[in-house]
């Protein structure tokens, strides 16, 4: 249950000092506030920050025991298996992004702030990546490593996983904003978001796959890095969109 | 001067007596072609000379695969169209388009399938142009579900343009990421003819088929874009004297 | 004729390729006439019960 006045203790004054347009914060300022509000938040709830990555652990575990215990056998396919979890994953998590902001109306007060909505769109979207796609980019080699990486690929697949979680917390949140109003939108979510990351998961499997042979995965992390980059600049400014368009 | 025409077609009683008389224009050209198309493919076209009488199937595939992309764009264009100037015209011009471009993707799939059964040996294979359009199959039926997700029209209509405008920025970011992945592995590819370059007796049918096909979505299009404008529009006037004429 | 219909062999996937099409196509006519009719009875009916909500 979420305390009314959350909002009101760091925000609100940063907030209605600005009124239309004319800041008093401007707008990188209040995305850090909205930045720092969300992480605060969220370190009150550990419990929900852990689900995803049990959930990670649980469906890496799913192939094993569904193929084979062999290691020879598991590591052509460790690259995908970790990726195609992290995708998963990291689904789960949008959840968080912006469920409690809608239902609280703090969502709208950011839309009728008269502060840039992309921006603090973006805050909330790196606030998510910090809270999900690092986690995730720790435990990944956990999950290589089970399924017979070598522990010298354990960089790789940090860098991999690390940059390709921000392209995918940002193709998220597209999906998440135009979800916003529709209940029990996990499955509508997954089919929405999933086709977009599909370049993600081929350039960072493909990553993964390199550093677990050993091999130079430079030039897969860089394509990751330039869809990171896309997003950026496009997925805040859709999401906010989206989101004027659900709050109407 | 040309503001007023672009204002005329915004109008939903307009565009709907537009529709309906330029329907037959698109439809029976479109139908002449694709059996003058089907008659070239069919009959006159020699066989491959890889690919023996097999190769056929291209005369459906590709005009299916090329309806699947056209109409894709046609909808994010309309879509960015009703989003920037808030034109229900266009709104539904974006709602007719997907059950024909979905539709279309499905058929490109199966007979792109059944295209390179025979030369693979199994019904199916992660050929970058067929995987492109299973994803293409998919970010349709996205569209579709998030559109019936919404009760009001209107709400339906933005968010699902939002979608279809990233969607469509997306489109050949995943098409390069797919055939980047299938040169990887050098999975095999059959969707190419043995002849270096196609003899007009086999190409000519197969423009006729493209632009027949185009020009019967034209229509298709017109005919479901009057079922649209109608259902979006709540005020009685011109509705009384379009339906009873 | 039969020569035709045997398509060199590779009769069992063309034949279906086109049948498939143009089922694709017949629904799709189908589709869309069917969405015009029932558009104009919802919007005829919208008449007879309102007079102008805009």
């Amino acid at each position: 249950m979420r305390d009314s006045g959350t909002m009101g203790t760091a925000l609100r004054p940063a907030f209605a000092a600005g009124g239309m347009g004319g800041s008093a914060v401007p707008a990188l300022a209040a995305a850090r506030l909205v930045l720092a509000r969300d992480l605060k938040l969220a370190f009150r709830k550990r419990s929900q920050l852990v689900q995803p990555l049990a959930f990670f652990a649980i469906v890496t575990t799913l192939f094993p025991l569904g193929v084979s215990p062999e290691l020879p056998v598991l590591r052509p396919m460790a690259a995908g298996v970790v990726w195609a979890a992290a995708l998963l994953s990291s689904l789960l998590a949008l959840e968080l992004l912006f469920r409690d902001d809608a239902q609280d109306g703090t969502l709208e007060q950011y839309a009728l702030s008269g502060r840039s909505l992309t921006w603090l769109l973006a805050a909330k979207t790196a606030a998510h990546w910090l809270l999900t796609g690092v986690p995730l980019a720790l435990m990944a080699p956990l999950a290589g490593l089970a399924l017979g990486a070598p522990g010298a690929a354990v960089p790789g697949i940090v860098a991999s996983v690390a940059v390709g979680t921000v392209a995918l917390s940002l193709i998220g949140s597209i999906g998440a904003a135009l979800t916003l109003g529709i209940r029990r939108s996990g499955a509508l979510l997954s089919l929405l978001t999933l086709p977009l990351d599909i370049p993600v998961l081929i350039f960072g499997a493909r990553a993964t796959e390199l550093a677990i042979g050993g091999q130079a995965y430079g030039v897969p992390v860089q394509l990751l890095a330039a869809l990171a980059v896309l997003g950026l600049t496009l997925a805040p400014l859709a999401a906010a969109a989206a989101v004027r368009i659900n709050l109407e | 001067m040309a503001w007023t025409w672009f204002h005329r077609l915004a109008s939903p009683p307009h565009i709907y007596r537009i529709a309906g008389r330029l329907t037959p224009w698109l439809g029976w050209p479109a139908a002449v072609l694709i059996g003058g198309g089907l008659i070239g493919g069919l009959v006159l076209a020699p066989p491959d000379y890889q690919q023996g009488d097999g190769f056929r199937i291209i005369y459906v595939h590709a005009p299916s695969a090329w309806m699947s992309l056209m109409v894709y764009t046609t909808m994010a264009v309309a879509a960015a169209i009703g989003l920037i100037w808030r034109m229900k015209v266009a709104h539904a011009v974006a709602a007719s388009c997907a059950p024909i471009g979905a539709s279309f993707t499905f058929a490109a799939l199966v007979t792109g399938s059944l295209w390179g059964a025979p030369m693979w040996g199994t019904y199916w294979q992660w050929d970058p142009r067929l995987t492109s359009e299973l994803i293409l199959l998919f970010l349709y039926l996205g569209y579709m579900g998030l559109r019936s997700a919404f009760d009001d029209v209107q709400r339906a209509d933005r968010v699902s343009a939002v979608l279809a405008v990233v969607g469509v920025v997306n489109v050949p970011i995943i098409h390069y990421s797919v055939v980047w992945w299938n040169s990887l592995h050098q999975a095999p590819s059959v969707m190419r003819l043995g002849a270096p370059t196609m003899p007009p007796s086999m190409l000519v049918p197969l423009l006729m088929m493209l632009l027949g096909f185009t020009l019967f979505f034209g229509a298709l299009l017109l005919v479901r874009l009057r079922g649209e404008v109608l259902s979006r529009e709540r005020s009685a006037s011109w509705i009384r004297e379009a339906l009873h004429p | 004729m039969k020569a035709f219909l045997d398509m060199g062999g590779y009769a069992a996937y063309v034949w279906p390729s086109y049948a498939l099409t143009l089922t694709v196509m017949v629904l799709n006519i189908v589709g869309a006439r069917r969405l015009l009719k029932r558009s104009r009875k919802d919007a005829l009916r919208r008449l007879m019960i309102g007079g102008t909500e805009s």
